[in-house]
């Protein structure tokens, strides 16, 4: 064959590899596009979304389990087409899920209505509902299959369970707000992380713990600390076992927020664990200098061990990181390494865009592929692990149209509104909720007027907002005060402000758990309301209006809606009157008062109201104030 | 294989084999929009940061379409430092309608080429770049070279900002003795812009930061010592600059500079880059000759010319075309002719280990004539903490000290905090790099009244000397 035909001939072939590539493109962004099509128009009616969060693959890889958090469902397709095979009615609000060793039960933690589904994969039908502790956010069943261990993060507790029957042998004690665990490759360990920090002293470095649990005795054996972290999410560890991995929000609420570059409010973290890093702890930030991963959640590291992906439910990416470089860095650097920001760019190699509020992962058993559920797209990328890019993204079929509230909560979760995207409205109310920890804002003056983050449920007419009163609504809160003093960027416009403050106000207050079933009060409860609304103190002496519990904190809120001097102001408080603050599950909200500076209920009398002016409450004895307590419980 | 599959996969064929053809587009098309050079007989590289000119023998603007040339505008003696608005249809820049006036502000709409004045200032108004709301920014010429300077551009705000970040009119930026001069608008809103560094103090040209409302100076990055300018932000978020020889940029992961490998040429400042992703730059393969607008694809061995003009130097390429505006910054300044600044541990620096024990610090400031005028000291506490109360807009810098006096180490230039600044340092020139450690600073469990440093009679008027150095 002539030189001159060969080059011909190669010419050809190029083109045509050219072009065939070039076909491929255009059908891969094609099918992209359509994928992803985003619906535009809001309308205000109120839909129910899927809203995925979890996904799981079943033993033989067939199926492909989807956790829908906002349908109540757990969807079941088939894991080659993601037809829908069933779709299968659980409990209010599931949060987590996980198969039996054998594959043949799925379970599901319900959070709203504490209690966990049984699924039969084969039948795909419900076959039990069992009743577990408060907010069940997690469950896995050990290797022998005699127990269940469901991680509640309301009542801060694992709860063991019997595995056939469901009956509840035991809680053992875990940190605050247990929501996620992981098993180590042997079945031996689980692994429990927690949302919200563990309670400290007053402006202390938060602090947070893994639980780590036998299996086999069904005992605590260890708690790990977790020093400067408050919420911990997503737990993996390595199929060797030699290296484990939990996404932290870092907070920086000790120091005053006055501005956002350098990692000014959060940082995103990992904590490393295992044998791979010396048997330790190893905090290693995710962010950039100029560039966060807002909010990391989901943990998974590929079978090989070659790498780790980080799902950030605010920065909407999933970022990849090389564990080979991680570990090198990790080994011939010197801790600490959170404060660095430039420390990420020797191990992550990318950062792939992905849909909404990206939580849960799961590999295909092959490992080519990775799964993310981005729960505010009701849709799952799929990402092709050797070119991390997203593949393709499939649709969980729901309401073509986005709402208001959606569009809301969408806003609620994303932080692309943050200078740097650096925190979104969930990264201090997390889950629609708080974060249990006490802030310093720039605008009172740098250490001055410390303020307790206050929970946001069932906020709708609680008006005004701030502890001192000065924002009178929450287009004032949420719109002006955001963009200056926390996003210290440009803020939403006034529609999405409108649809944020709607999902706002839309927000339920999840299901009180000191209630009775009936709504009946028990005898202490029933006795600290008498206190709660008592006109005379046990002198006899007429206790003014204006001190008496059931004025300030009335209504079906549990406030007035007015300021009070309650003799709380400190050293540091420019104001002494304070906000009357709802009382919708306070139990929940430690630590107490505008500043958190009291730990618990109990300390805002025995400690903060020496003078009466919080209440009239130096009469009591400790047995009434704990009946008092009783009764605030309940609301 | 379908009808349509194969109709697809023919035309891209052809498409792709049009270049083999020699039916490639020239190079001028390859930018893929019309743009703006701005063309100069003679072309003075940095001659902005010493306050001199930068176009001795004039300038005008170039609108390059599909490859020719035509003037931008007509009836001005010269026209320079265009910058597209960000809906692609209207152009700022700093035009002479005579020789002997002062460069202002003009603004000519890309339609029907109308040219309206933007601003009337006594001295040169150079640089302009357009704001979010209805703002811009230029550079001021003063007696002791540029400042940054705010104000309005003449067109309402297309949206209204829930809270306005400038008041009207215009706005000082910089509060330096040094010539300081605008490079771009970053998309987090921040201003880029070129100055020597030590800021203040030296002549070495390197990048700073600055919100739309003056707050929160601080460097680029802190791997000082190589000269660099021209910066402008890529669509990635990446930041590329020339050193004059070579091109280099700041990406967000890395706290150092990391070298761009274009081909060897003499660069003149700022590129654009094109919607496919390449380059357009002002270089030459040597001094001597002008520069021209060449078109480089980053990763490619060579670049091809897409403009030129015989003896005259083509710079400062900016594309015609819509680009994504930047963010708004919403100014938080509090109504106080002062700011408030925190160290949370000024023990802390890249320049290594202090030799003793901080005690206290001193703030120094300059006086008319430049001179270091000591405004005082304030106590360090035992973490590195310290808080002090400034005076807001004038040059400042810290000196630490230890309990004898002497100082342990002292800032390497100047910066300045605006009035109503509340503004938080991690360490003493610790680099942006560094992130706080979530602690409560002991100076604020101590006190949360800053040590007041604003007056050097009131505060160390016995100690209040000429500290040496301008």
């Amino acid at each position: 064959m002539s030189h001159v035909l060969r080059s011909r001939l190669r010419a050809c072939l190029a083109t045509v590899l050219m072009a065939t590539a070039a076909v491929l493109f255009a059908v891969a962004l094609w099918n992209g596009r359509t994928a992803g099509a985003v619906v535009t128009g809001r309308t205000g009616d109120l839909l129910t979304y899927p809203s995925p969060l979890e996904v799981l693959f079943s033993p033989d890889g067939g199926r492909l389990y989807v956790l829908c958090n906002g349908s109540d469902e757990v969807r079941v397709l088939d894991a080659a087409t993601y037809a829908v095979i069933k779709n299968i009615e659980v409990g209010r609000v599931p949060r987590g899920f996980s198969l039996s060793p054998d594959g043949k039960r799925l379970f599901v933690t319900n959070s709203w209505d504490d209690t966990l589904s049984v699924i039969d994969t084969g039948t795909l039908d419900v076959t039990a509902t069992w009743h577990v502790g408060a907010e069940p956010s997690s469950v896995m069943e050990d290797r022998a299959g005699r127990h269940l261990f469901v991680a509640n993060r309301i009542s801060n507790d694992v709860a063991v369970l019997n595995a056939q029957t469901g009956a509840e042998e035991k809680r053992l004690v875990a940190g605050r707000g247990a929501s996620y665990m992981t098993s180590s490759p042997d079945g031996s360990r689980l692994y429990v992380t927690h949302v919200y920090p563990n309670l400290a002293e007053h402006r202390s470095v938060p602090e947070s713990e893994m639980t780590v649990i036998d299996t086999a005795r069904a005992v605590v054996v260890d708690r790990i600390p977790q020093h400067g972290i408050a919420g911990v999410f997503h737990v993996a560890i390595s199929a060797d076992g030699r290296l484990g991995a939990a996404a932290d929000l870092h907070p920086k609420n000790l120091v005053p927020l006055a501005h956002l570059e350098h990692g000014g409010a959060f940082e995103d973290t990992l904590t490393l664990f295992g044998a791979d890093v010396g048997n330790k702890t190893v905090e290693v930030p995710l962010d950039e200098l100029e560039r966060y991963v807002a909010r990391p959640f989901g943990v998974a590291i590929s079978p090989d061990k070659s790498r780790m992906y980080v799902t950030s439910s605010g920065s909407e990416i999933v970022t990849v990181i090389d564990v080979p470089r991680l570990l090198g860095y990790v080994r011939t650097h010197r801790a600490p390494f959170v404060q660095d920001l430039s420390a990420s760019a020797n191990y992550v190699v990318a950062r792939v865009a992905v849909g909404r509020d990206p939580r849960g992962m799961a590999f295909t058993h092959d490992g080519r592929r990775l799964l993310v559920a981005n729960r505010l797209s009701d849709t799952i990328s799929v990402i092709d692990t050797r070119t991390n890019r997203v593949a393709s993204t499939i649709e969980i079929a729901g309401p073509k149209q986005l709402s208001v509230l959606r569009y809301g909560e969408q806003t609620f979760y994303t932080a692309r509104y943050s200078f740097q995207g650096q925190i979104g409205c969930a990264n201090c109310h997390i889950d629609s909720t708080f974060d249990g920890l006490e802030w310093d804002l720039e605008p009172d003056g740098f250490g001055r007027d410390i303020v307790d983050n206050r929970l946001i449920e069932d906020l709708k007419d609680t008006d005004p907002y701030k502890w001192n009163g000065g924002n009178p609504n929450l287009p004032t809160e949420c719109g002006p005060r955001t963009e200056l003093y926390f996003w210290r960027s440009e803020n939403y416009d006034d529609l999405t402000l409108t649809d944020l403050v709607t999902y706002m106000r839309s927000l339920k207050p999840r299901p009180n758990r000191w209630k009775l079933p009936g709504y009946e009060l028990t005898a202490a409860q029933e006795r600290g309301k008498e206190i709660f609304e008592r006109k005379v103190d046990k002198f006899g002496a007429p206790i003014p209006l204006t001190n008496r519990c059931s004025y300030c904190h009335s209504g079906p809120k549990g406030t007035n809606q007015k300021s009070f001097d309650v003799g709380t102001k400190k050293a540091t408080d420019d104001y002494a009157v304070m906000d009357t603050p709802q009382l919708r599950n306070v139990a929940l909200t430690a630590p107490y008062l505008h500043d958190g500076s009291a730990a618990t209920l109990e300390e805002i009398w025995t400690v903060y109201n020496p003078a009466d002016k919080h209440g009239r409450t130096n009469d009591l004895t400790k047995d009434e104030l704990n009946d008092l307590i009783e009764y605030l419980r309940t609301r | 294989m379908r009808v349509e599959a194969r109709a697809l996969l023919i035309a891209l064929s052809v498409v792709l084999l049009l270049p083999m053809c020699g039916f490639a587009p020239n190079p001028a098309q390859q930018a893929g929009a019309d743009f703006i050079v701005t063309a100069a007989p003679v072309y003075v590289s940095l001659a902005e940061l010493r306050g001199e000119e930068r176009f001795p023998k004039g300038a005008h603007l170039l609108l390059v379409h599909e490859g020719k040339a035509e003037p931008l505008v007509t009836g001005f003696a010269a026209s320079a430092d265009a910058q597209v608005s960000f809906d692609g249809t209207m152009v700022l820049f700093a035009g002479k309608q005579a020789e002997n006036d002062p460069w202002q502000i003009w603004e000519v709409t890309l339609k029907d080429r109308s040219v309206r004045k933007v601003l009337t200032t006594a001295t040169d108004a150079e640089r302009p770049f357009y704001l979010p709301s209805g703002r811009m920014i230029f550079a001021l010429r003063t007696t002791r070279g540029f400042k940054l300077q705010s104000d309005e551009d003449g067109h309402p705000p297309k949206f209204l900002p829930m809270n306005p970040s400038a008041k009207p009119g215009p706005l000082q930026l910089s509060y330096m003795r040094a010539s300081v001069f605008p490079a771009d608008v970053l998309a987090d809103g921040r201003i880029l812009f070129e100055a020597g560094y030590p800021l203040g103090s030296g002549t070495t040209p390197e990048m700073y930061l600055v919100y739309a409302d003056g707050s929160g100076i601080e460097s680029y990055r802190c791997d000082h010592g190589r000269a660099r300018w021209g910066g402008v932000q890529l669509a990635s978020g990446d930041t590329v600059f020339t050193h004059g020889a070579s091109l280099a940029r700041f990406t967000s992961p890395l706290a150092r500079e990391e070298r761009v490998a274009a081909p060897q040429a003499e660069y003149a400042g700022a590129i654009a880059e094109t919607d496919s992703g390449a380059w357009l730059v002002s270089a030459r393969a040597t001094a001597g000759p002008p520069y021209t607008i060449r078109l480089w694809k980053p990763g490619a061995a060579t670049m091809e010319t897409v403009a030129a003009e015989k003896g005259v130097n083509l710079v400062e390429p900016v594309l015609v075309a819509p680009r994504t505006r930047p963010k708004r910054h919403p100014s938080a300044l509090h109504p106080w002719s002062y700011a408030n600044l925190l160290a949370l541990d000024a023990r802390l620096s890249r320049d290594g280990a202090l030799r003793g024990t901080p005690a206290s610090v001193r703030l120094e400031t300059q006086d008319a004539e430049g001179h270091a005028v000591a405004m005082g000291t304030a106590p360090v506490e035992q973490d590195g903490s310290f808080f002090v109360k400034v005076p807001g807009d004038k040059p400042i810098r810290f000196a630490l000290l230890d309990a004898k006096g002497t100082v342990l180490r002292q800032e390497h230039g100047w910066f300045w905090a605006r009035s109503g600044e509340q503004r938080i340092c991690v360490g003493c020139h610790t680099g942006p790099e560094r992130s706080a450690e979530n602690r409560v600073p002991a100076v604020l469990l101590r006190t949360t009244t800053p040590v007041d440093l604003t007056s050097a009679s009131k505060t160390d008027n016995a100690r209040q000397a000429h500290v040496g150095g301008r």
